[in-house]
């Protein structure tokens, strides 16, 4: 139940990566994560190959952060969901609002 | 002179032959086969008779006629009996077969329009299943496809409202979390303040002190400063209160937390299951519909089917009308004979000259056969087919 963050040097690439459960006690870490990142175009991608559970705060989190991105003029890319994560996402749809990288 | 036996000869064998060809004509077999045996009988042994008789005597000639006569009138009469026997027998039998046909053809023609109405019910029954399989959008029909649809939707929706409720619970503990910043502000604030008021509580024990020192000219100022001690009290208290008050709310704030942490968190994994139970119903209702659709399909190119052998077999009842029309010829046939059995009758003995009625009965039979043979050719160029006619439903 951690919270990652990877910012690469350019400072337009910022990594954030969930490991075990994804739910509401992560929710004023993932905001740390990428409320400080303002720089315009900045792409976020979220990596949740280890995360092993995701409940709807964690669909909420996700869409504040598409909010976030979207604010700065960037994007959100999530990488290679585990398949019950990815099952979740897709019943919230979420392939229509984002990039999905299985 | 024509000899009075080959003349019988010759009679016989017209009157046979005559038989014989009605008898074709009838194709009603046995009896009229037994009838032509009959008389062919008849002739053989009259024929025998005559030959004899003409052994025995030859120079008493009126006298052989005479009798000659009275044997063929007698024969003429065993005949007639025979012929009208018969022709009797064949006409009942005619109209036997006349009736049994038309029951026959009463009940099945019923049985036609009993199967062609079930027919009609069918595939009226096949079209409204068609027409109600199609209304899927009306709200007063809905049928099991559109409520899966409508199930699925519900679903997504639901998926939305819970994403959605997230969402703004969380943007809800943002605002939370500055406010309960705010709060710890306030608290540095009341410290400052109660540091100021014990600061002034020290200063005014100070001017009391000072005051008393003063004797009776600090009197009044010691009362100025036992005011600004008690102030200086009096704000402390005020300062708890505010402290405790602030506490409260931040008591109030943490339940509000756990409120909106359990509004943000809702578990999926039951939406999960729905969805995949959903998505199942909606493979199963597209596979029974498309079934349903087949055999509905099939049902359908059915009814004309039954509606094509319907009407085969109502035209094939023609054979009806056909077989009266038979019926009828043969008693054309069978009045051919009785004019014969007529001609039987009308021979008279009193007569003399029995040769010359007998071959006007000779000329008579082939006048009767000319005319069998010309009905029957005419009858055989009328309809012998079933196949040729149209017969609407009667």
């Amino acid at each position: 139940m951690t919270v990652k963050k990877v910012i690469a040097e350019n400072s337009r690439n910022v990594s954030i990566e969930i490991e075990g459960r994804f739910d509401f006690s992560l929710h004023q870490q993932f905001r740390e994560a990428y409320s400080s990142c303002n720089d315009s175009g900045t792409q976020f991608s979220l990596e949740l190959s280890k995360a092993t559970y995701m409940d709807s705060s964690a669909l909420g989190m996700i869409l504040l952060l598409k909010d976030h991105a979207e604010k700065v003029g960037g994007d959100v890319l999530i990488n290679r969901p585990s398949e019950g994560v990815n099952k979740i996402l897709e019943i919230a749809q979420f392939h229509r609002l984002m990039t999905i990288k299985v | 002179m024509i000899d009075f036996r080959q003349l019988l000869f010759f009679i016989g064998i017209g009157l046979s032959l005559f038989i014989g060809v009605n008898t074709l004509f009838i194709q009603m077999g046995v009896l009229s086969v037994a009838a032509t045996f009959f008389i062919g009988v008849i002739f053989f042994l009259l024929f025998r008779e005559e030959q004899k008789q003409g052994n025995k005597t030859v120079d008493n000639k009126a006298n052989d006629d005479a009798i000659d006569v009275d044997i063929v009138r007698h024969s003429f009469i065993q005949m007639n009996m025979l012929i009208s026997k018969q022709i009797e027998i064949i006409e009942n039998e005619i109209e036997r077969v006349s009736n049994l046909v038309r029951d026959a053809v009463g009940g099945i023609s019923e049985s036609f329009k009993y199967l062609q109405n079930l027919s009609l019910e069918q595939q009226k029954m096949i079209n409204s299943i068609i027409s109600s399989k199609q209304k899927t959008d009306d709200n007063e029909h809905t049928t099991l496809e559109s409520f899966v649809n409508d199930s699925s939707k519900t679903l997504e929706d639901f998926v939305n409202v819970i994403i959605t409720t997230s969402k703004k619970s969380l943007e809800t503990m943002v605002y939370t979390d500055e406010m309960v910043k705010q709060l710890d502000g306030i608290f540095k604030l009341l410290s400052q303040v109660e540091n100021i008021a014990s600061q002034t509580n020290l200063l005014a024990l100070n001017a009391a002190i000072e005051a008393a020192r003063a004797g009776d000219a600090g009197r009044g100022f010691a009362v100025v400063a036992n005011e600004v001690r008690s102030l200086s009290i009096n704000s402390t208290e005020l300062n708890n209160d505010i402290r405790s008050e602030i506490s409260l709310a931040q008591t109030i704030i943490d339940n509000l937390r756990k409120s909106v942490e359990h509004m943000a968190s809702a578990d999926m994994t039951s939406t999960l299951k729905a969805k995949d139970k959903v998505s199942l119903m909606v493979e199963h209702v597209s596979n029974v519909n498309n079934e349903t659709n087949l055999v509905v399909e099939e049902l359908a190119a059915l009814g004309p089917q039954i509606v094509d052998t319907v009407a085969t077999g109502v035209r094939s009842l023609q054979f009806e009308d056909l077989t009266f029309q038979t019926l009828a010829s043969l008693k054309d046939n069978l009045a051919a004979i009785s004019s014969l059995s007529q001609l039987l009758t009308d021979f008279d003995r009193n007569k003399d000259n029995c040769a010359e009625q007998l071959s006007n009965i000779t000329l008579q039979c082939e006048e009767i056969i000319e005319n069998t043979k010309q009905a029957d050719e005419s009858r055989s160029v009328s309809q012998m087919s079933m196949e040729e006619g149209e017969v609407d439903l009667f």
